[in-house]
């Protein structure tokens, strides 16, 4: 590209940029150029991200190749900086607290840069940036991490966040900001490590390490039953982990049982047929069970949510968002993931019934109960659980479209969510109060404010032209094509779609009581409109949710090669599953019922280890006609 | 001008569209974020200019459109924009349907363009005037910008999700404006309830969109005409998936499973969830509630988006996917219905309306339930011509009644008292402009010959006693005969009413004497805030016209609503318009037949409008000048309670209150309840309370008392000794080897000083115990043997333990005496290779051709031959 090229596709950006800041009537000039910075970042990114026409055929025979050019230690980096970061903070004087704050944005706006490397590389089906080490080989326990178009956006979504999430936090937390930067640090570094672990062993070390600093954010920085509320969320998701790590030992051990190595690979399990017919007391649907209700407490599913409203409330608000924005969505990636992945027989068996659950349980009565909250954050809370049951509904269903609004809408809650739970908190600063009743009228005194909010809601309502119609549009209509809900499809999507009026329900019934009618309450007649700082931190967010509403292809087109390998190899694997569910003995699938790069990486057994090592000296021989998975593989295991 | 505009701008890429849509929507951004920096001179120039050149390219436009060629066959021309790639969805067989974010404009879009962006910019130009004093002058400009915008992506989306985009944001902006003056908690309640009634409707709309995109693969408008045909298929609904008569309890199974399943067609399906949308938003019985509430708004704002615009969706709608309700009898007889029962419901609760707005609101409800007569009995273009007509005389005479309000803010500032029509009276005097204009509309409402009224609401009614949808597919439902002369019927009693109303508020308006304060010359005012009670008592200036910023777009509207129904007059065989649509309706028209006779119905039909207009007018001249309103009294007085109960709009609000509302709020207390009691009961609370149960248990033995422990130590290891001296007989069978040798081998457990006694069962035990403690065993084919094992431990104790074995084949031949047959797996499904799982046959005999069907998506597992359908709950 030349430079006046470049500079052509700049200029809209620079457009935006001096128009957003001058958009603020009064503000300190670092907040004007913070908005300029992300406008124009944003922007930027839309005419970056565009999809490039006529490069199908090009992708098409890439596909098989790996990845190439790839810089295998990216994704090392990502989970690595922020936990060192953490470390590192700890030796900085906490007198210091600008040097302590500073360090702690470098880092993550370091992280977040080097994310962005992550859309740099051709997003085609299997894996990406691949890294694998072999760590305690007597177990057959690798490092061995990933990234996939699944994967890609939610590691973006949250080196996106957290930064915000932490800015905010610096705005209203006085205490202990030392060890603030490191729970912020360690859990970004979690989170990362989580979605794109492909050994069951890493995803558990990161899945677990995760809690800690939450548990610590609500712990510390909480409201006024954070002990509780710490507690509560720890001792639910701990259940839930402890089952899933005893059914990954069973499946690790059966994986031996077959093929004489011990493995923790995903890639490795996820050819294991576990015995048992879906549906009956087997190993296979206990199994499943096992590794789902862990992800279910973590979305949360109904009945598991109860934990979420009172961990939100408590919460301060830079854990809320990163709770609502990333951690929850931890639960439906690894579902998608790990469930579906493992166990596609369970998995498409219980499908019908999960859905039920996530409408009826989720998107219906989550409705409802969010309706009768009069605490504002305990309602987002409970919107939450309604608007995962979408993403869980599309997960269900099963169709490549629906499995693309369902990640596309866990990017969407995050940022929808998170802008709501910014915004609660900015009223909470100010009043230190939640209460709806406590409130009426404020649009008169914080018409910024109220702008913003009423915007943000019509995000979460799923308004078109805001992100959330993508996502939810998407869901229902894949859910009404489902093969897998058979003939329940229609009646899902009715009732999904049901969800659609509940949600402006109760989102503007609080609005309403918060920002319109007479101002009655004295307290808060003098209340000070939003500040450009709070300003700055919500613009991000508020601008990619018309850029998500807008141009979801700039989303969607780097994850669909993905999703749609994945959905056709969720069907082929389920049905053969099922045709060969075998009562007693465990069985693999055969290579070929994968999609081509899904199992690139996995340990080899036996044979095939010979086998590949021929084919690749073929390969070598043969010159570049050889069999390129193959050799791929070979590649990877070496 | 002509060449140049199509060398720019080419058919298939008619990029002109974006600077219609982007006009208003940078008028919208920059009053809305920079509005109070730009004061309201630069308000108002910005907003004017957004709308009056989004309003100047509209024209040019429409002449595109006229100008370009129109094909004999097939829908007419269609210029198209494809602005970026939205996304794309799973369709039927997982084939991908993308939706692109594409504009597309044709003969009925250029024309409801040029309606909206010029009654829209008139309506600006009004609301300069109107709002000038109000502290939100930005605000409701930035509003009022965005309105055009959305409105127009309505108009121009080339596809239904880009309508839908437009579609919500008529409503968002509709909710923003009802809201305006948000510190009134009625204000805001109305805005949310119109945002909640039409998200029912935009269920509707979904569900609707999810079932094109399944049954036709595509939303665009073009796909989906050359596509309508793949709709007429029927497809079950009843019974819901596999549901089966054994499922249920046998009181049950009869009731709700019948014996064939109950089919739908397609279209029927796909037209009644789009209905749904357009009920929402055209303020049809039953969401119509929302509309007459919506009049909270100001003025300006029910002019243009609660009659001329916003409202009319829902009939563009129909008009838009003609080519699917024509395919449907069914839908369209309950369209036509609806239509009719509307229009007379909301007729009959105008009669007895005294707020202006309130008459003038109901009066929109029953007009659009005349626009619905139109597009469900077939006549698309007569529909959707009384959208332009009513765009023109509603749109003015909510203009009028602003301009009354306006005037009579000088002294009444309580807006409800401030629009009573018992206030007014007289004004004709005093407002020669707005009475004028009034009186124009007025007369085109009531259906006066030949003002536009006339035209096109006799149009519809004469279509609907003489057309029918013929059914294409012979298996689906068709209305009788009598439908399309009832809907006629409640249609032509609705138009009296209109009539009558629409003069009771005219005459009480600006006839007879002014009501409102004593006019006294030279009045000074006394300061604000002073709330007296409008009468005689009250003291106050003349009534003043309004500026010419607010009379001369009276002036044009009425104008307008004079004329122009001489482009669609076809009793007299003028209706360029009509010509000008006639592509669009090409393939809806297919299925749509006139009855016997309805040629000469024409002139007789006419004079039975004309007939109602005089019979609906006079009568109003009579009661409310003549008699000076006393028939109306006396009515009142004998009927008092039927008075009361149309005066509280038949109480519907009321209704929904108490059923609707109230069950889902009960549902939504019991909900939360539930969720505190019981689920956090449940999951949380009784797990922490048995885990501290087992603690405080546990915690009672940890005493600390050195006596207790060695206590239980003692107890303790007596147990274990008594353990360790007994013997325990037990044995691993290894029958890996068994099925194919026959050879069973044991190996007993050691244990301490351990001796064996092996024998089978049958045969002779050995004498002695031994230290042999494996032992083999062989089986020939479908033997069974019981292995016995006799254990001694040092101390001479013993202990027995047996174990049966049977040598199984493949074919099964075990059965092990005493033991019931294992039964086979049930024969209740059988499986069909290929078909996904849960898709399941009942067992019988089946043709191949069932098989076949089988393999179709969607089937429901038919019954097999001769099987009693209820057999499986006896």
């Amino acid at each position: 590209m030349s430079g006046l090229s470049s500079l052509l596709v700049a200029l809209p950006a620079l457009v935006a940029a001096l128009v957003a800041s001058i958009v603020p009537r009064q503000a300190k000039l670092k907040h004007r150029l913070g908005m300029a910075a992300v406008t124009f970042f944003l922007v930027y990114a839309i005419f970056a991200l565009w999809p490039e026409a006529a490069t199908a055929p090009a992708e098409a025979a890439k596909a098989a190749e790996g990845a190439e050019g790839e810089w295998p230690y990216l994704l090392d980096v990502l989970i690595g900086l922020p936990i060192a970061g953490a470390a590192a903070v700890m030796f900085i004087p906490r007198q210091l607290l600008s040097v302590v704050r500073g360090f702690t944005y470098g880092v993550f706006a370091l992280a977040f840069v080097l994310s962005l490397l992550l859309l740099g590389a051709d997003m085609t089906p299997g894996w990406h940036f691949q890294h694998i080490v072999p760590w305690i080989e007597s177990a057959g326990i690798r490092w061995h991490i990933a990234v996939d178009g699944i994967s890609l956006w939610l590691v973006i979504l949250t080196t996106f966040t957290t930064p915000i999430a932490a800015f905010v936090s610096f705005g209203s937390i006085r205490n202990h900001i030392k060890e603030l930067c490191v729970a912020f640090l360690l859990l970004q570094g979690a989170i990362i490590g989580s979605f794109v672990a492909l050994d069951l062993f890493v995803f558990y070390v990161f899945w677990e390490l995760m809690l800690v600093p939450m548990f610590l954010m609500i712990g510390i920085w909480g409201g006024a039953n954070k002990i509780k509320a710490a507690v509560k969320f720890f001792l639910f998701t701990m259940t839930g982990s402890v089952l899933m790590l005893a059914a990954m030992l069973y499946m690790v051990w059966t994986n031996h049982e077959l093929t004489g190595i011990w493995s923790f690979d995903f890639l490795q399990l996820s050819q294991i047929i576990l015995p048992g017919a879906p549906g009956s007391w087997s190993p296979q649907t206990l199994c499943f069970w096992a590794f789902s209700l862990a992800f279910f407490i973590k979305v949360p599913m109904f009945p598991f949510h109860t934990w979420l409203p009172d961990a939100h409330t408590e919460a301060p608000t830079g854990g809320s968002v990163v709770l609502a924005a990333v951690m929850l969505k931890l639960g439906t990636y690894a579902y998608l993931r790990f469930s579906m992945g493992m166990f596609p027989a369970a998995a498409s068996h219980f499908a019908p019934t999960l859905a039920g659950v996530a409408i009826m349980g989720g998107i219906l009565y989550g409705a409802l109960v969010a309706w009768k909250q009069s605490d504002i954050k305990r309602l987002v809370a409970y919107s939450s659980v309604a608007h995962l049951g979408f993403v869980m509904l599309g997960l269900f269903g099963a169709t490549a479209g629906g499995m693309q609004g369902a990640i596309l809408q866990m990017v969407n809650h995050g940022i929808a969510t998170g802008a709501l739970f910014m915004l609660v908190g900015v009223i909470y600063d100010r009043r230190h109060t939640r209460e709806v009743g406590e409130f009426g009228g404020l649009a008169k005194v914080m018409p910024v404010y109220a702008t913003l909010f009423v915007i943000v809601t019509m995000a979460s309502i799923g308004v078109p032209g805001t992100n959330g119609f993508i996502g939810e549009f998407m869901v229902i209509a894949g859910t009404f094509v489902s093969e897998r809900l058979s003939h329940f499809a229609s009646a899902h999507a009715l009732g999904a779609a049901l969800g659609v009026i509940l949600v402006a329900i109760y989102m503007l019934s609080m609005v309403q009581k918060v920002f319109f009618g007479p101002l009655k309450n004295p307290k808060n007649k003098h209340l000070n409109d939003i500040t450009p700082r709070e300003g700055l931190a919500l613009s991000p967010l508020i601008i990619v949710i018309f850029v998500i509403g807008l141009f979801p292809a700039l989303l969607l087109n780097r994850m669909k090669p993905a999703v749609d390998a994945f959905a056709t190899q969720f069907r082929t694997t389920s049905e053969y599953a099922v045709t060969r569910a075998n009562v007693i003995a465990a069985q693999r699938v055969p290579p070929d019922k994968f999609t081509p790069g899904f199992l690139s990486g996995a340990p080899m057994i036996g044979d095939e280890k010979a086998d590949a090592a021929d084919k690749s000296r073929q390969a070598a021989t043969e010159g570049a006609d050889g069999d390129k998975v193959a050799a791929a593989r070979a590649g990877g295991a070496q | 001008m002509m060449s140049i505009l199509t060398q720019q701008f080419p058919a298939d890429d008619f990029a002109l569209l974006a600077l219609v849509l982007a006009l208003p929507l940078i008028g919208a951004f920059v009053n809305g974020v920079f509005g109070k920096r730009l004061g309201k001179e630069g308000v108002r120039l910005m907003a004017l200019s957004a709308v009056g050149g989004s309003f100047l390219l509209s024209l040019v436009v429409f002449a595109a459109v006229a100008g370009a060629p129109v094909p004999a066959e097939g829908p007419g021309a269609r210029l198209t924009w494809t602005a970026w790639e939205w996304f794309t969805v799973t369709g039927r067989m997982r084939t991908e349907v993308s939706l692109d974010v594409a504009f597309s404009v044709d003969a009925l879009s250029a024309t409801m363009a040029l309606v909206v962006t010029g009654v829209g910019f008139l309506i600006h130009l009004y609301s300069t005037g109107y709002m000038d004093k109000d502290p939100g002058y930005h605000r409701f400009f930035a509003y009022l910008n965005l309105f055009i915008f959305s409105m127009m992506v309505l108009i121009l989306g080339d596809n239904m999700a880009v309508l839908f985009v437009g579609w919500e944001g008529v409503g968002l902006c509709s909710y923003l404006l009802i809201g305006f003056w948000y510190e009134d908690e009625a204000k805001a309640s109305a805005g949310k309830k119109a945002f909640i009634t039409n998200r029912i409707g935009d269920f509707g709309l979904l569900i609707a969109m999810a079932m094109l995109v399944y049954y036709a693969g595509t939303l665009s408008w073009s796909g989906l005409e050359a596509g309508a045909a793949g709709l007429q298929e029927t497809r079950p609904i009843w019974p819901l998936g596999d549901l089966q008569a054994s499922a249920l309890p046998g009181f049950l199974a009869d009731w709700l499973t019948p014996e064939s399943p109950i089919k739908l067609q397609v279209a029927t399906m796909v037209a009644l969830a789009l209905f749904l949308g357009c009920m929402g938003k055209s303020a049809q019985v039953p969401l119509y509630v929302w509309l007459p509430d919506a009049m909270a708004g100001p003025t300006p704002v029910s002019a243009l988006i609660h009659a001329a615009t916003m409202v009319t969706a829902g009939v563009y709608l129909v008009a838009r996917t003609s080519f699917i309700f024509a395919l449907s009898p069914a839908a369209m007889a309950i369209v036509a219905m609806t239509g009719a029962v509307t229009a007379l419901l909301a007729a009959s609760i105008a009669f007895a309306q005294n707020d202006l707005k309130k008459v003038l609101a109901y009066s929109t409800v029953s007009q659009l339930g005349f626009m619905f007569i139109g597009v469900g009995v077939g006549a698309f273009a007569a529909g959707f011509f009384h959208v332009i007509t009513h765009a023109f005389f509603k749109g003015c005479l909510f203009l009028c009644a602003g301009s009354v309000i306006h005037a009579m803010h000088v002294r009444v500032h309580d807006d409800d008292r401030s629009q009573d029509m018992r206030h007014m009276g007289g004004l004709k005097n005093y407002m020669p402009w707005t009475h004028g204009t009034f009186l124009v509309s007025c007369l085109a409402i009531a259906g006066c010959p030949p003002l536009a009224g006339f035209w096109s609401k006799d149009e519809i009614l004469y279509k609907a006693a003489t057309s029918k949808v013929v059914a294409t597919n012979a298996q689906v439902w068709t209305p009788p005969e009598w439908w399309g002369q009832l809907v006629y019927a409640i249609g032509m009693v609705a138009a009296v009413g209109t009539a009558f109303y629409m003069f009771r508020a005219y005459f009480m308006t600006f006839w007879g004497d002014f009501r409102g304060w004593k006019i006294v010359k030279r009045w000074k005012d006394p300061g604000h805030h002073h709330h007296d009670e409008p009468g005689k008592a009250m003291k106050g200036p003349a009534p003043h016209e309004s500026p010419w910023s607010m009379t001369l777009p009276l002036a044009v509207l009425a104008s307008l609503a004079a004329v122009v129904g001489f482009v669609y007059a076809h009793p007299i065989h003028i209706a360029p318009l009509d010509h000008f649509w006639e592509p669009v309706f090409r393939t809806a028209s297919a299925t749509i037949k006139p009855t016997e006779g309805a040629a000469a119905a024409v002139w007789p039909m006419l004079a039975v409008g004309v007939t109602a207009f005089l019979v609906g007018s006079g009568a109003s001249y009579l009661v409310y000048v003549k008699k000076g309103g006393q028939p109306a009294a006396s009515f009142v007085g004998a009927w008092p309670r039927l008075h009361r109960i149309v005066y509280d709009k038949w109480r519907i609000d009321e209704l929904y209150q108490v059923t609707i509302i109230g069950m889902l709020d009960a549902l939504g207390e019991t909900a939360a309840q539930v969720d505190r009691l019981v689920i956090d009961g449940i999951i949380a609370r009784a797990t922490a309370l048995i885990t501290n149960l087992c603690g405080t248990l546990l915690r009672a033995l940890q005493t600390g008392r050195v006596q207790v422990y060695a206590a239980a130590m003692v107890v303790g290891t007596a147990l274990l000794g008594w353990f360790v001296l007994s013997p325990h007989a037990d044995a691993a069978v290894d029958d890996s080897q068994l099925r194919r040798t026959g050879v069973l081998s044991l190996q007993a457990s050691p244990g301490f000083g351990y001796r064996f006694m092996w024998y089978v069962e049958g045969e002779e035990p050995p004498k002695d115990f031994t230290t042999e403690a494996s032992y083999r065993v062989t089986l020939g084919r479908c033997e069974t043997k019981r292995v016995h094992l006799s254990v001694q431990n040092a101390l001479g104790g013993t202990d027995d333990y047996s174990v049966t074995q049977c040598r199984e084949t493949r074919e099964g031949c075990c059965l092990p005496v005493g033991q019931v047959p294992k039964a086979p797996p049930p024969a209740s499904s059988v499986r069909l290779p290929g078909l996904p799982r849960g898709r399941m046959l009942p067992p019988g005999k089946y043709d191949a051709g069932v098989i076949q069907q089988m393999l179709q998506p969607r089937g429901r597992p038919p019954r097999p031959a001769g099987q009693n359908p209820q057999g499986g709950a006896q």
